[in-house]
């Protein structure tokens, strides 16, 4: 191969780089030795992208990414490069309608047990990470890393499968038949973009969590897994007793995590998170045995198939009170109004990977939880209280939580903050139920993830070099640290939901979606109204924070000459940045596969909520109404076609 | 000519669009490492592309108008399907695509756009060199230029609202170019809030749309923009109470006899022009535009006085005929734009620094543009819109290359701006002087300058002109006769103080004499530490100015050739649209051209009083024109007395006549303070006490009640743990006494269940020696006489019905318990759809 490098070259590149670099801080110099390296990289990616159809976006992407790190090297922009490349044939293969039906028209077939493989692929990884040697800290951080992209790979064939308004992957296995209890999992459009969102954002985490975690690696990198694969089972699982299940499960190492890796308080915080969510969790074990309970009294067998015991219509009364025990267990999780206050002390004393996942993922499972479980199992008691509950969300959550934020002297905490407003539009999203508001609830709850989730990554930046969370400890940072400056106003701008980037998508959709609700009585106009409010406000409390830490002059001496952000933590940040973009710019890669399972969720709703419409709510006693039309085959039910299939001939 | 891009998918769009996101692309990573020349290259490069792209597509538009017999041509372009909403009560999917479009209003300001872009950024490769962040500001200048021709081509609301915040976003950044300087940093935050306040309204106004009009793009919205003025409840907005709400028992005094409505109309209008007003200065919002003068001055030339600030007006006059439907909106916004007019000018009359003046002038020119669009007379606002765009420019550009000379000597930029240390500068930078003068004389209104047509058709139409709702129903609003003379006066008056004002800073720059320094041959000692310090080095070098200095310089020309060409535009432009009304609507192009436009918003537009007389309105011209001229006449010629034969002596005597009230206007009549100590301490005191609420109620109640609970009943039960077996023993018969009583009391207890059929059995819970005694039709005789051991009852219910069945439980101790079971049948069984 013709090598571009020759001496001659090389002297030259030299020059020109003492040349460039006389009025800035010494850098790589940009010379003819990378030209070749990257000529040689974009030969690799053409072979390797001509038999796909994104080759000439994946090669221009990888080009124009590998050029883009400064003061980096080849550590950096291989990664880089990588990440864009594939981002590109992301956005190619999965644009709307490019989903092809597979050969010969066929839709493509759904593998097996795939499901089960991403949900135990995670605990069965924490599992081999236990038989490894402790003193090989590097080999177990290692290996944790490449466990965790594999997980992430398990879940890309998800992409492939026109989601529509069903629920696919099917896995349907008796568990504890005596007590119809089953192994249930299966996926639809709402949990699509939750379950890639957590198989993308733990590694991110995990690797920017390895420069600051020391002690006790082989049991950090345990917990990672273990919680990576409750969170999966939670968002999997539709039967309510494995949910139930994998939900304690994910509570258990985020406790760990906080009480060993956190700050000063952590013990305090970690108690109050669990005992938080566990209040909530153990009226919601209640609540489901009275369904399981409830589904005997009427067929003689209980179960705890979501798929049953939605067919459930329980009086009135019964149901306030289920949904009541329900919703506040989801609650809590999301957090919101009154029941917020274990956030910013779990966030504050988390260790950075902790704050990045409880942000990005475990609160998600609260908004999660109210769409599948409390609006999906007790639709007219939803109904009856959306309007307050949206009232709740709107000023405790929306106006309060950004108020609140506003006045905080801890980074961390305002971040915190920031989330109890920002989900407060994705529980108005959900409360308001009209086919934008929910799409646009499932898209922020994704948006949230990556624009909190890359807050939180950043500010563990600064916090490693200077220890301390107190907004005026900084000041000036931009003069110190420049690029780690204009990632943080990135992560800011997409926070406060600037067009172009994902938090304007979510919350255009949510405000005006809001507004043609029918379901939240007469004030549908009075909670968009006050979402859009809360554009304003996070403007105010998010620019405060850019301002106070990065403007100004540099007021502490100790900020001087910080080092700027660091390759590991760049690598870690940039996929972030770059869904940002992809997200506001290309939404509907990601609303294509959330729209047909938005719809299903309202006509599953209004189904319940028009045949028993307010206030003549249903008070009779429990029946049992027929299987919803999308609703997957009971085991019964595929035994009786599989032995007249086998009778036919 | 339309076989390479046709006009449906006009793909040329791409590239007017492409190469300044390019250029902000690459400059902004690879700017350090180009180094200053390839940045200057790179910027200029795409800003000429861009404007030699829309140079043609601009012809193109015009060819394909005049082939269209002068129709609403649009060269659309549809880049990919970006998102969708819901509208219409949830009913329908609103599609969002990205897609732009060119029409005649939108190319105009497309080639504004790019060509005065362009000009600015010739005169800010100049004007920055040096700086040591001149990669980073040409891609920010550069990702300007790409947000505003975004918010201008773009084909519907949301997309707008994408370069609209685009635009903020990098008038944030600019403001705090110098971002180590605190207050820099403050104002472009200030100025990033205001205008997000104004974004609540463009959201308000989003959704309302949706809802009435089922659409976002411009042509749904036109098509539905009829629903807005629809009568019936369901076309009305409840403004109080909120939500039409029920207010009961103590709040009950806050409920309205008649809830207060609002046509849907007026409700879209009043949120649209709150964003207008955040993004074009205006007031209640104006306060941040002469902060933002923090900014490097080519920055306030594009942003804050040419493009940006004129976006408000741009989306009233592109929404024109949603606008027109609500006649209240119309007035509003007419006297919004009067009385910012009036105030802006008030404060820039006694400013002294260059910029401030420039900015409140821009305020009060925004002013003038309202009140235009305000009385229905789309085409005079926007043209103003188009001629201020090169007297401002030129006169910010003017005011740099000041400042630039200012700068040899005077490194404190507040001193360098400062009008009053200027002075006689006319000898030493002539073409700055020229051009200066000339956006002078356009702004003041001197006779067959660009202003002087522009604003002279405001203010005539301000006096004659009026919308009416195009509804007669009884809630239509007609404005009071009176409101257009008022606001003709209120003009006249800001007119006069913008010629006082204009003239004054030109005298003091450039006539008299020198004051910055002494101008003479510099010792060898001066000279060497001049050199040394260089004038970029912002405020840290502080020379004697007493010691002779060589006198200011002409700037470079990258700078001057900027100026000679928008001086000419100044000078010349107007008569695009000549506004006299003798002259037929062919001899006035930009009248001609924008008709298509504003077609259907003018049918709105009326004639005050006399019964629409047309007659009446001609004859009104001339003297109207008349007081326009004599509101220039006045102000320069009081300038000249003031400034030039008397030397400033009268404003000092006044000044010291009445301190307070100079004081009080030198302090921008104290607005700022105002709404620190009102709306600002509001939200203040508010997220204060939240976070307090949030910390001792919230957290107390909820988290330390809660474990003191805990914790208190541990202690009480610790306590109960004696030990003493006398105490277990008592506690212990009490229990016992507690079961026996229970046992010994019947129970009516009961289940109900539903077998199918319409057939329903009530089971009462079993006991020991129970007999039992029904009712079941519910009319209080018992069925049977006599107690009985059959614990289970049928029931046979019809649809709909429902019946009260009453048990009685008698046990072995003849003690007896009464229930009444309540047994309905439920709606019609649910369907599955």
């Amino acid at each position: 191969m013709d090598h571009p490098d020759t001496p001659h070259n090389a002297e030259h590149a030299a020059e020109q780089a003492v040349e460039t670099s006389t009025h800035s801080s010494p850098r790589v110099p940009f010379g003819a030795t990378h030209l070749g390296v990257l000529a040689i990289l974009a030969g690799v990616f053409a072979l390797l992208a001509r038999s796909l159809d994104g080759a000439l976006p994946m090669i221009l992407a990888a080009v124009v990414a590998a050029l883009v790190p400064r003061r980096h090297g080849w550590s950096v922009r291989g990664p880089i490069a990588l990440m864009a490349a594939l981002l590109a044939l992301f956005i190619v293969k999965t644009w709307p309608g490019v989903v092809s039906a597979g050969a010969g028209g066929q839709p493509p077939t759904e593998a097996g047990h795939l499901l089960s493989w991403i949900v135990f692929f995670p605990i069965g990884s924490a599992v081999a990470v236990l038989l490894l040697p402790r003193d090989k800290a590097e080999l177990i951080k290692g290996l944790t890393l490449a466990l965790m992209l594999g997980a992430f790979c398990f879940t890309l064939p998800l992409l492939g499968v026109t989601m529509g308004r069903g629920y696919h992957f099917n896995e349907n296995v008796a568990w504890i038949p005596a007590f119809g209890i089953h192994y249930h999992l299966a996926i639809d459009g709402v949990t699509l973009w939750l379950v890639l969102l957590t198989t993308f954002i733990t590694p991110i985490a995990t690797y920017a969590s390895f420069g600051s975690i020391e002690t006790r690696t082989k049991e950090w990198c345990f917990s990672l897994l273990m919680l990576e694969g409750g969170m999966l089972g939670a968002f999997l699982s539709l039967d309510l007793f494995l949910f139930y299940v994998f939900w304690e499960l994910m509570l258990i190492p985020m406790y760990v995590m906080i009480g060993v890796w956190g700050g000063t308080n952590r013990i305090k915080s970690a108690i109050k998170f669990f005992l938080y969510t566990m209040f909530g969790s153990v009226l919601m074990l209640l609540a489901i045995l009275y369904l399981a309970y409830s589904y005997a009294r009427v067929t003689g067998a209980p179960s705890f198939d979501y798929f049953d015991l939605q067919r459930l219509l329980l009086p009135q009364h019964v149901q306030v009170l289920l949904f009541a025990a329900f919703t506040l267990a989801f609650v809590i999780k999301v957090p919101m109004f009154p029941v917020h206050t274990w956030l910013p002390d779990a966030h504050t004393e988390a260790p950075t990977a902790g704050s990045i996942i409880l942000a990005a993922v475990m609160l998600k499972m609260g908004t999660y939880g109210y769409l599948r479980f409390s609006m999906g199992l007790f639709p007219e008691a939803a109904m009856q209280w959306a309007p307050n509950l949206a009232g709740v969300a709107v000023l405790g959550g929306i106006i309060y939580g950004a108020l609140c934020a506003w006045k905080q002297e801890d980074v961390k905490r305002l971040i915190a903050y920031s989330s109890v407003a920002h989900l407060g539009y994705v529980m108005l999203g959900l409360f308001a139920m009209t086919q934008a508001s929910l799409e646009g609830s499932i898209l922020q709850m994704v948006n949230h993830g990556i624009s909190t989730g890359m807050l939180f990554l950043l500010f563990g930046v600064i916090y490693d070099r200077r220890h301390t969370r107190h907004i005026d400890e900084f000041g000036g940072l931009t003069k110190p640290m420049p690029v780690y400056a204009a990632l943080f106003v990135v992560a800011t701008l997409a926070s406060v939901g600037l067009p172009g980037t994902n938090g304007f998508i979510g919350e255009f959709m949510v405000i005006t979606g809001t507004f043609a609700s029918n379901k939240l009585g007469r004030f549908n106009g009075v909670q968009a109204a006050g979402g859009a409010i809360g554009v304003i406000l996070g403007a105010v409390y998010m620019l405060m924070v850019v301002q106070k830490m990065f403007f100004g002059p540099v007021t502490k001496k100790e900020n001087a000459n910080l080092r700027d952000i660091n390759a590991r933590e760049l690598v870690a940040v940039a996929p972030l940045v770059m869904m940002i973009f992809v997200i506001g710019l290309f939404p509907n890669i990601f609303l294509s596969r959330i729209g047909g399972a938005a719809a299903r969720v309202q006509d599953d709703f209004d189904a319940r909520v028009v045949a028993n419409p307010a206030p003549a709510y249903y008070a009779g006693p429990i029946r049992l109404l027929p299987a919803r039309p999308e609703a997957p085959k009971t085991m019964p039910e595929l035994t009786a076609i599989a032995t007249a299939a086998k009778e036919a001939p | 000519m339309f076989s390479l891009f046709p006009v449906n998918d006009y793909a040329l769009i791409a590239v007017i669009l492409g190469m300044p996101l390019l250029g902000a692309f690459v400059n902004g990573i690879w700017g350090k490492r180009l180094g200053d020349a390839a940045v200057k290259l790179m910027a200029l490069t795409a800003m000429a592309v861009s404007f030699l792209a829309a140079l043609v597509a601009f012809v193109m538009l015009a060819d394909a108008v005049g082939a269209e017999k002068n129709e609403h041509v649009k060269l659309t372009w549809m880049a990919w399907e970006w998102m969708h909403t819901s509208g219409g009560y949830g009913g329908s999917s609103i599609p969002i695509d990205v897609k732009f479009s060119i029409d005649a209003l939108s190319g105009v300001m497309m080639l504004i756009i790019t060509g005065v872009g362009f000009l600015i950024h010739l005169y800010a490769s100049s004007y920055m060199e040096g700086d040591p962040g001149y990669a980073r500001f040409f891609a920010y200048l550069n990702l300007f230029v790409f947000s505003m021709l975004v918010l201008v081509l773009a084909d519907n609301l949301p997309l707008l609202f994408v370069g609209w915040e685009g635009v903020g976003l990098c008038s944030y950044l600019l403001i705090g170019f110098w971002y180590e300087n605190a207050a820099n940093a403050a104002a472009g935050k200030k100025a990033f809030i205001a205008n997000r306040i104004g974004d609540f309204g463009l959201l308000c106004g989003m959704f309302l749309l949706a809802h009435y009009t089922d659409s976002l793009d411009w042509n749904g919205i036109a098509h539905g923009a009829r629903n807005l003025i629809l009568p019936g409840e369901a076309f009305r907005v409840y403004v109080w109470p909120l939500g039409n709400g029920q207010y009961t028992g103590l709040l009950h005094f806050l409920q309205p006899a008649h809830p207060l409505t609002v046509s849907a109309a007026t409700a879209v209008g009043l949120a649209l022009l709150l964003g207008c007003t955040g993004k074009s200065a205006q007031i209640p919002l104006y306060v941040w535009l002469p902060d933002a003068m923090a900014g490097p001055t080519p920055v306030s030339a594009l942003i804050h006085a040419a493009t940006m600030v004129t976006a408000g007006i741009y989306l009233i006059c592109r929404l024109s005929f949603v606008f027109v439907l609500s006649p209240f909106v119309m007035m509003v916004i007419a006297i919004v734009g009067a009385s910012t007019a009036l105030l802006a000018a008030t404060i820039a009359v006694v400013q002294n620094d260059i910029k401030k003046v420039l900015a409140y002038s821009t305020v009060s020119q925004l002013g003038f543009m309202f009140l235009g669009v305000g009385v229905g007379a789309f085409t005079a606002g926007f043209f103003h819109v188009f001629t201020h765009a090169f007297f401002k420019a030129c006169l910010f550009l003017g005011a740099g290359s000041v400042i630039h000379a200012m700068h040899a000597r005077i490194h404190d930029d507040v001193d360098a701006q400062d009008i009053r240390k200027m002075g006689g500068l006319r000898k030493w930078l002539p073409w700055t002087h020229i051009t200066f003068a000339a956006a002078t004389a356009a702004i003041i209104g001197l006779p067959f300058t660009s202003g002087f047509f522009s604003k002279d058709e405001i203010l005539y139409r301000a006096f004659v002109d009026h919308t009416v709702s195009p509804v007669t129903a009884a809630h239509s609003f007609v404005p009071p006769g009176w409101i257009g003379p008022l606001l003709f006066w209120i003009a006249v008056l800001a007119a006069t103080l913008t010629s006082f004002y204009m003239c004054r800073v030109y005298i003091l720059t450039f006539w008299g004499d020198f004051k910055g320094w002494t101008v003479g041959r510099p010792s060898l000692l001066a000279t060497q530490e001049a050199e040394h310090g260089g004038h970029d080095d912002h405020g840290h070098h502080h020379d004697d100015l007493t010691t002779p200095g060589y006198p200011p310089h002409e700037s470079a020309w990258q700078m001057t050739v900027p100026l000679m060409v928008l001086g000419l535009f100044s000078l010349f432009a107007g008569f695009l649209n000549p506004g006299f009304h003798l002259l037929k609507p062919e001899n006035k192009p930009m009248d001609h051209w924008l008709e298509p436009v504003f077609k259907e918003a003018s049918e709105h537009a009326v004639l005050f009083g006399h019964g629409n007389d047309e007659a009446w309105a001609e004859h009104m011209e001339w003297p109207l024109a008349a007081c326009g001229f004599l509101a220039f006449a006045i102000g320069s010629a009081l300038a000249y007395y003031v400034y030039v034969r008397k030397n400033g002596e009268p404003t000092k005597r006044l000044a010291e006549a009445a301190p307070g009230l100079y004081q009080l206007v030198l302090d921008k009549w104290r607005v700022d303070e105002l709404y620190d100590a009102t709306v600002l301490a509001a939200v203040d005191s508010l997220a204060d006490t939240s976070a307090v609420v949030d910390r001792t109620i919230v957290d107390g109640i909820l988290a330390r009640l809660t474990s003191m609970i805990v914790a208190a009943s541990g202690t009480v039960l610790r306590a109960l743990q004696t030990g003493v077996v006398q105490v277990y023993a008592a506690t212990m018969v009490v229990g016992i006494a507690f079961i026996a009583w229970f046992f010994a009391a019947p129970h009516a207890s009961y289940t109900l269940t539903d077998s199918g059929n319409d057939d329903y059995v009530v089971t009462a819970a079993p006991g020991v020696g129970y007999g039992y005694r029904w009712d079941s039709d519910g009319d209080g005789t018992p069925d049977k006489p006599s107690f009985g051991a059959d614990s289970t009852l049928k029931l046979h219910l019809a649809p709909g019905k429902d019946v009260t069945v009453n048990l009685e439980v008698k046990n072995a101790f003849g003690l007896v318990k009464k229930a009444a079971i309540h047994v309905a049948r439920p709606n019609a069984p649910v369907s599955q759809l």
